[in-house]
């Protein structure tokens, strides 16, 4: 590879070093605990996909770079200088990884196998091998962002289109505002109107004081694995949300989204927000709970199951709320097993679905959540995560599961009363 | 656009954001440089995402129409 | 004392602990100057309070519950041989200071029993964890994991355990001739009794020390220093 090249790649990674990445790095004893938490792994068997190694080829570059022993002892270390052999194996490896953390869940040391491959993707960006689908899907949102004057108009109109198509369907009307000023919420849903929707219907039963976002939650430049794109893309709302004056966002049904703009928006904009940012599934539990919207306790009379979304679940807390909602709406909900922090992945994260050259080992990692569906019995699945939902339709079309798939906020919104 | 033979049909109907756009651009490279993709996609994004796809990676949004519920596009492939 | 006795079971002690002290020093120095990760980086569900959070940082450091469910081979050889190894080192501080308390309530005998059947005890353990470990490393289905390094820390782990059990088991010298030993070590005038340098078993004893040094003196360039590192990284897990 050239020196030029190298250098980036290796400039990246100094960038992005921080203690916790450093420990990641030094200590982890490769004992392999991991590789039975992994549903790539276990599916495959394949060691580009245990998750000590996905972190073991960027250590090879650290150990080479960023320490003494493995540029005196390169041997010892397996320090390697990046060839074309290691970027192929890294790219593979890497944006293979759905970032579920449940490897980091079992990992003795807490090593989190997430947080080094969003590292491994800035340093694949850097030698021109990051993934360009997912890069092209960054850039499309941000070009939509930068040029609002031409997209506003098809935006506001699609919406128009939405309240056209809801009193439809409900035969009365609800209104979708845009652009509200002084709005308590500023809601945040993705392109589709399947997220639209059925928010609509609950934030009118409550009564509350909304408006919807014009930008959609998803941001495939934290997918991408360029940290500077993926605050810029999150940027178009909670600016919004400043200029609106709202006190909080409430994202839509999407996992990665809740994370980004929960977890990580304000360490990227070094910056405290002047609201707080909520899941949809919050808000909801809290409608329920304090009597602002009223649902049929037997409103979803068919058997249905929950997915936890690791984004959702294991890496951002939320696990009763949606069952609690499910438990106020529908008499015959079971949960699957394992669930909660220890549910498997699905195998959709990551941006995974919208990469074709991974569709064999993202089907084939599936196959836990198919099993542990099937296991349930039930027809009907709800799934708070729009990478999640398309994973799992995919997979009971092959799988012939003949299921349901639904965000749980449509269910709430069918057993309104 | 009537006059336009496309190169490529792609069915892109139930499809939710942002898969019309992945499956356009997963599929402009099986068309030749110069050649035409016609896509059927239902979900409203598209009519965002798709333009705002072909001008990012400099391809041409030829036509997007919404045709009763459907959303019509014509791509033309640039480079 | 002849050279080699010299080179590891005198100078090379003090080299060792000098620069195991001073590279675990600078490791922990090394990591305390790079910043932390500015975003959150937690596992849920996590206690609420600080006290019990640090609780949790305990129990995942020195139980890891999580990783005993997933692989409980592994888990309960890591968990014997870190128990077995801490009681063996234990156990080696008889040979600063006779642990009087004992003692007395086992008198002379009773100590040098109690010290035979768990010392003997402990360096079994570590040898049977340290083989399983190399065994599992070197046939497991995802033997390309492992680098030299591995390798070469279990090397050296079975070559202290070694020699450590053949002192224990058939050297045939009691404590208080290491006693002495280690008193000219404290003293910076290094020297074998003349128990030691009459006896063929001053050759295992610098083995198993040859051993000791280079263990320490790699140890802060090694993964081993997840002995400290564990309790950062397991602390992210339920951070803030």
């Amino acid at each position: 590879m050239e020196k030029q090249t190298i250098d980036s790649m290796v400039g990246v990674l100094d960038a992005r070093m921080n203690r916790q990445l450093k420990q990641y790095m030094d200590i982890c004893a490769r004992c392999a605990i991991c590789k039975d938490a992994c549903h790539q792994y276990v599916a495959t068997q394949d060691m580009k996909y245990l998750p000590a190694r996905r972190a073991e080829l960027l250590r090879q570059i650290y150990r080479r770079y960023f320490t003494k022993a493995g540029q005196f002892l390169p041997a010892l270390y397996e320090a390697r200088e990046p060839d074309e052999n290691l970027m192929d194996e890294l790219y593979e490896s890497t944006y293979a990884c759905t970032g579920c953390r449940r490897c980091t869940y079992y990992c003795p040391f807490s090593i989190d196998t997430g947080w080094i491959t969003s590292v491994s993707k800035g340093v694949l960006i850097a030698a021109g091998r990051g993934n360009e689908m997912l890069g092209q899907l960054a850039d499309a949102a941000l070009f939509k962002a930068d040029n609002m004057d031409v997209f506003d108009e098809i935006i506001v109109n699609g919406f128009k289109d939405v309240v056209r198509e809801l009193e439809e369907e409900l035969g009365r009307p609800v209104a979708i505002p845009v652009d509200k000023q002084g709005a308590d919420i500023l809601y945040v849903a993705l392109a589709g109107s399947h997220s639209i929707k059925p928010a609509a219907v609950i934030f009118d039963a409550a009564g509350a004081s909304w408006t919807l976002s014009k930008f959609e939650a998803a941001n495939y430049g934290f997918f991408f694995g360029d940290p500077a794109k993926a605050k810029l893309i999150a940027d178009r709302f909670m600016n919004e949300a400043k200029r609106l004056g709202v006190k909080e966002v409430v994202i839509t049904e999407c996992g990665h989204a809740y994370r980004v703009a929960e977890m990580f928006y304000e360490a990227w904009a070094k910056e405290k927000m002047p609201f707080k940012v909520r899941h949809i599934l919050e808000v909801i539990d809290e409608y329920i709970k304090d009597g602002r919207i009223t649902v049929d306790p037997k409103g979803i009379a068919e058997k249905v199951t929950y997915h936890d979304p690791c984004q959702i679940g294991r890496n951002g807390g939320i696990y009763e709320q949606p069952r609690d909602i499910m438990h106020a709406i529908a008499p015959d909900f079971v949960d699957m097993t394992p669930n909660r922090e220890t549910q498997w992945c699905c195998g959709g994260g990551g941006g995974i679905v919208a990469m074709e050259e991974f569709n064999d080992v993202r089907l084939k990692s599936g196959g836990k959540k198919v099993e542990q569906i099937k296991a349930t019995g039930a027809k009907l699945l709800a799934c708070p995560c729009e990478n999640c939902r398309l994973q799992i339709e995919e997979l009971s079309k092959v799988h012939d599961l003949g299921l349901r798939i639904v965000p749980v906020m449509e269910l709430v919104a069918e057993a309104l009363r | 656009m009537s006059d336009v033979t496309p190169d490529l049909e792609l069915d892109l109907k139930g499809l939710l954001c942002p898969m019309p756009m992945v499956r356009v651009s997963q599929n402009i490279t099986n068309v030749p440089v110069g050649g035409v993709i016609r896509a059927v996609a239902t979900d409203a994004g598209s009519m965002a995402d798709i333009p705002a796809w072909a001008k990012s990676t400099g391809n041409e949004v030829m036509s997007a129409e919404k045709v009763g519920g459907e959303f019509v596009f014509f791509v033309k492939r640039i480079k | 004392m002849d050279w080699f006795s010299y080179l590891t079971s005198g100078i090379g002690v003090y080299v060792a602990l000098v620069v195991f002290t001073g590279g675990m020093a600078w490791r922990a120095w090394q990591w305390s100057r790079t910043p932390k990760s500015p975003v959150r980086l937690a596992l849920y569900p996590k206690p609420k309070t600080g006290p019990g959070r640090f609780g949790k940082l305990l129990v995942d450091t020195f139980a890891a519950p999580q990783s005993f469910k997933i692989a409980p081979a592994i888990m309960v050889a890591a968990l014997l041989f870190h128990l077995a190894a801490l009681a063996a080192f234990v156990g080696h501080l008889r040979l600063v200071h006779e642990f009087t308390p004992l003692v007395a309530v086992l008198g002379v005998d009773g100590m040098n029993t109690f010290a035979a059947w768990s010392g003997g005890a402990a360096g079994i353990i570590m040898l049977v964890a340290v083989l399983y470990w190399l065994g599992r490393r070197t046939f497991g289905a995802y033997k390309n994991l492992s680098v030299p390094e591995d390798y070469l820390l279990l090397a050296l782990l079975l070559g202290i355990v070694l020699m450590g059990d053949h002192l224990r088991f058939v050297g045939g010298l009691h404590a208080a001739t290491y006693q002495a030993w280690f008193a000219s070590l404290m003293a910076f005038r290094p020297a074998f009794p003349a128990e030691l340098t009459s006896s063929v078993t001053r050759y295992a004893l610098d083995w198993h020390m040859l051993f000791v040094d280079a263990f320490l003196i790699y140890f802060p360039f090694s993964k081993l220093t997840h002995a400290i590192g564990a309790f950062a990284t397991n602390a992210v897990r339920t951070g803030e």
